[in-house]
C-alpha cells in the first residue's frame, strides 16, 4: 500500500466515522456552496430573464435615415436581417407628417405606424377605446382629442398638404409634361395616375396605382387592357364618352378619370398631392409622453394622406438584448450603410445597466457575505473538531508524525469535505436557482456545466482557508500530553 | 554497550528542579523498569527518553548520538525511527482499525505494509480482531494492538509508560509475557510502572525519588523468558 492510498483511507474513515462533527462542517460547506451556485446561477440568469421585463419600458433601439436617403421598406428590412428574429420583440415603423385639421385649421404631428408592432414596442400606452383596426380609423392622443374636442367615433377631416411645392405646379400643358393626380376611388380610397403627354398633347403613357382599390375589381385598373384606352385622348376625359369604365369597377374607372382630369404638372414622376381624409376616432391615446399631441393612423391611411407609400421616417425596435449586445448591432448595421442609422434608447438602455448592475453587486455581496459565514462557521467547526481530537493529534505526533504531516491531514480531510459540499452544494444550487427563477420570472434556468468545477474549486479553497486556524492549533499540540495519562 | 546514557541531566521549572542531576545507563537488549512516587520525576524522564522534551542541564546519548541539543523537528524523526511508544491509555485512533492502527506507525516511519501489519497483529494474538474498531476491542486487546503497533518499525528501544495500569490481572500477564518474549529477542525495553510485581519482571529497575535516583535493583528473580500465568 502507497503512502497516499493510507492517506485517503484516514481520511475518509475520519469522515465517514466520525460522522456527527464531520456532518456539520460538510452542511455548512454545502450550504454556502448551494449559495454560491444558486447565486451565481441567478446571476449569470437574470440578465437573460429581465431582459423580457425590461421590454416592458418600450423601444431600446431606433433606426432612422442616414444621409438624407429615406427610410424604406427594404434598407430597414436589410437592417433588421442582421438581429436575430428571435430577439426582435416588435419592429414598428413610423412615417410622422404634419396633418392639418380642415374644421379647426389647427396642426398636429399625424404619425402612421403599424398598430399591430405598437403593442409590442410600447406596450405601456394605455388606450381608450380601441387600436384603429381598419382604413380610415385613428387613434388621437389626448391633448389632441382635448384641443379639438373629439371624442371616441367622433369622425374628424385631416388634410395634407406637401411641404414641398411643386414647380410650375398648375403650369400650362406642355408637350412632354408629366402629370400626377388622384382621385377617391371604391370606399373613398384614393386612385393615383401618372401620365405624360405627346406632342399633340394627349395621352402619351399613363400609369394607374390601383393599390387600395379592390384587388380583383378596381385593382383591374391598373392593368394595361384599360390604360391602354387612354392613350391619344386629349384632356379634360369624359367618363363614359372618351374611356368606358371596366365592367364591376365602375367607381374605380371613374376614380382614374377624375384623377386624370384633377392631374397637376410636376417636375418629376413622382406624385406629390395632398389629400383630404375622413377618419373616424377609435381611440384616445394616455401615454403620459409626446404620443400624447399625435394622430396615429395605419400605414394605409398615411399612405392615402401623403401619396407616399413605403416611407418611415423611424422604425422604433425592442430587442431582446443587453446594452452590449445592442450595441454589437449597431456596429454591424453602421457597417453594412444601408442607407440606415441606429440608435440606442440611451434612456432605455442605461436604466436597463444600471438596475442590472445593482442586482448582480447584490447578488455578489450576499454571496461574499454567505461565503463568509460558511468559512466562520467550518472553521469553527474544525477547531471544536482539533480540540476533540487532542489526544489522537499528540499521539500521531508521538508515532512520529511532522508538523507537515498534521498539516496536510487536516488540509486533505478540509478539502475532502469541500470537494463533497461542492458537489452537493451545485447540486442543491440548481435545485434552489430553479425555484427561484419559477417563483419570481416564472421560467426555468438551464444548468450551467462549469458551475460544478467552479463550485467545488471555491468550497475546497474555502475550506482550506477555514483549515488554517485550526491547523495551527493541531499543530501547537504536544506530541507528551499522551504519555501523561490524560 | 549502552544504548542509552542520561549523562548528568537536570530538567529546572524556574524553582522547580523535576529532575536533579541523574545519570542512567541503559544497556543494548536490556530491561529496565522506572520506579517512583508522583512527582519523583518519572514522567520527566520519560519525557527525556522519549524524544518529547529536552533537559536543561547534561547530555543524552542515544545509540551514541547526544539528542540533548537536536531541535524539535529532529527528535521527531528520532522518535519515529528508533522508539516505540506504549501508552497507559492505550491511544488508538479511534474510528481506525486495529490493523489501520498499526499502518499509521509504519506511514509516518516509511511505507504502509498491510501484511507487516496483519503479521504483527498476529504476533499478539489478535489477528481476528483486525478489523474491529478500539470501541470494539477491550482494554487489554487495545494494548496489544498497542504494542503490536510499537514493534511495527523495529525500534532499538520500547518505551512503556505504565503499559498494565489500565489492564486486569489477566491482560496484565498477557503483556507481561510480550514483554518477556520480546527481551529475548534482543529488544531494549524501559518500563515506566508503579507496580512493583511488573517492575520486578525487569532486570534491573531504579527507583527515582524527588527526581533523583533514589537507587537501582538488580533483579534477582530475573528468569530469561518466563511465563506469566
Amino acid at each position: 500500500m502507497t503512502k497516499r492510498k493510507m492517506f485517503l483511507r484516514m481520511i475518509t474513515a475520519s469522515l465517514l466515522r466520525r460522522r456527527s462533527r464531520m456532518l456539520i462542517a460538510l452542511l455548512s460547506i454545502a450550504i454556502g456552496a448551494t449559495i454560491l451556485s444558486g447565486l451565481v446561477t441567478i446571476y449569470y440568469d437574470v440578465p437573460r430573464q429581465m431582459e423580457a421585463q425590461f421590454r416592458n419600458y418600450g423601444a431600446n433601439m431606433i433606426l432612422v435615415s442616414a444621409d438624407d436617403q429615406p427610410l424604406t421598406g427594404e434598407n430597414v428590412e436589410a437592417a433588421l436581417s442582421l438581429i436575430p428574429a428571435e430577439k426582435v420583440i416588435g419592429a414598428t415603423p413610423y412615417r410622422y407628417v404634419n396633418a392639418q385639421m380642415v374644421r379647426s385649421q389647427l396642426s398636429f404631428v399625424a404619425a402612421g405606424t403599424d398598430f399591430d408592432q405598437v403593442k409590442a414596442t410600447s406596450p405601456y400606452f394605455v388606450v381608450e377605446g380601441e387600436y384603429p383596426s381598419g382604413v380610415r380609423q385613428v387613434l388621437l392622443g389626448k391633448e389632441v382629442a382635448e384641443t379639438i374636442g373629439a371624442k371616441l367615433n367622433s369622425v374628424i377631416e385631416i388634410t395634407y398638404k406637401p411641404t414641398a411645392v411643386l414647380s410650375e405646379a398648375g403650369g400650362e400643358l406642355n408637350p412632354g409634361a408629366t402629370l400626377a393626380g388622384s382621385a377617391e376611388g371604391f370606399n373613398q380610397n384614393l386612385v393615383y395616375v401618372t401620365l405624360t403627354l405627346g406632342d399633340d398633347l394627349t395621352i402619351a403613357s399613363l400609369e394607374v396605382d390601383a393599390s387600395l382599390q379592390t384587388p380583383e375589381y378596381g385593382g383591374q385598373c391598373a392593368e394595361e387592357f384599360f390604360t391602354s384606352r387612354f392613350l391619344g385622348k386629349a384632356l379634360p376625359l369624359t367618363f363614359g364618352e372618351d374611356v368606358d369604365g371596366v365592367s364591376g369597377a365602375t367607381i374605380t374607372s371613374e376614380a382614374v378619370v377624375n384623377a386624370i382630369n384633377n392631374a397637376q404638372v410636376t417636375e418629376n414622376a413622382t406624385a406629390l398631392t395632398g389629400a383630404t381624409l375622413s377618419m373616424q376616432v377609435t381611440g384616445i391615446l394616455d401615454t403620459g409622453g409626446k404620443e400624447e399631441g399625435y394622430i396615429f393612423m395605419s400605414q394605409e391611411d398615411m399612405a392615402a394622406l401623403t401619396g407616399e407609400r413605403d416611407r418611415y421616417d423611424v422604425m422604433e425596435l425592442s430587442v431582446s438584448a443587453g446594452a452590449e449586445e445592442l450595441a454589437s448591432y449597431v456596429d454591424q448595421i453602421n457597417a453594412m450603410e444601408a442607407g440606415v442609422t441606429p440608435r440606442l434608447v440611451k434612456r432605455i438602455t442605461n436604466s436597463e445597466t444600471a438596475v442590472l448592475g445593482k442586482l448582480q453587486a447584490l447578488v455578489f455581496l450576499v454571496t461574499a457575505v454567505v461565503l463568509v459565514l460558511t468559512m466562520i462557521c467550518v472553521s469553527t467547526t474544525m477547531m471544536a473538531v482539533v480540540t476533540e481530537r487532542r489526544r489522537e493529534i499528540g499521539l500521531r505526533k508521538a508515532l512520529g508524525a511532522s508538523d507537515g504531516s498534521i498539516r496536510t491531514e487536516f488540509l486533505g480531510e478540509g478539502m475532502f469535505l469541500g470537494l463533497l459540499g461542492g458537489v452537493l452544494g451545485t447540486a442543491l444550487g440548481f435545485a434552489f436557482a430553479q425555484v427561484v427563477s419559477v417563483n419570481v420570472f416564472g421560467s426555468s434556468i438551464t444548468f450551467q456545466p462549469l458551475l460544478l468545477p467552479v463550485t467545488i474549486l471555491v468550497s475546497m479553497v474555502i475550506s482550506a482557508l477555514s483549515c488554517l486556524l485550526p491547523i495551527r492549533q493541531a499543530v501547537a499540540i504536544d506530541p507528551a500530553l499522551v504519555l501523561k495519562g490524560e | 554497550m549502552s544504548l542509552l546514557e542520561l549523562k548528568n541531566i537536570s530538567k529546572i521549572y524556574g524553582e522547580l528542579k523535576a529532575l536533579d542531576n541523574v545519570s542512567v545507563h541503559v544497556d543494548q537488549g536490556e530491561w529496565v523498569a522506572i520506579m517512583g512516587p508522583s512527582g519523583s520525576g518519572k514522567s520527566t524522564m520519560m519525557n527525556i527518553i522519549g524524544c518529547m522534551d529536552k533537559p536543561s542541564l547534561g547530555e543524552v546519548l542515544l545509540d551514541g548520538v547526544d539528542i540533548s541539543k537536536e531541535s524539535s523537528r529532529a527528535l521527531t524523526n528520532i522518535r519515529r525511527d528508533k522508539i516505540g511508544l506504549i501508552f497507559q491509555q492505550f491511544h488508538m485512533v479511534n474510528y481506525l482499525t486495529a490493523v489501520e492502527n498499526i499502518m499509521v506507525s509504519q506511514y509516518y516511519h516509511s511505507m504502509p505494509d498491510e501484511k507487516e501489519a496483519l503479521e504483527a497483529l498476529e504476533r499478539v494474538g489478535l489477528r481476528d480482531r483486525a478489523h474491529h474498531l478500539p470501541s470494539q476491542l477491550s482494554g487489554g486487546e487495545q494494548q496489544r494492538v498497542c504494542v503490536a503497533r510499537a514493534l511495527i518499525n523495529h525500534p532499538e528501544l520500547i518505551l512503556a509508560d505504565e503499559p498494565t495500569g489500565n489492564l486486569d490481572e489477566t491482560n496484565e500477564n498477557i503483556v507481561l509475557n510480550l514483554f518477556s518474549q520480546l527481551h529475548k529477542e534482543g529488544t531494549t525495553l524501559i518500563v515506566v510502572t508503579h507496580d512493583p510485581e511488573v517492575a520486578e519482571a525487569a532486570q534491573r529497575t531504579i527507583v527515582l525519588e524527588h527526581g533523583r535516583v533514589a537507587r537501582e535493583v538488580i533483579n534477582e528473580g530475573f528468569i530469561e523468558g518466563r511465563q506469566y500465568v
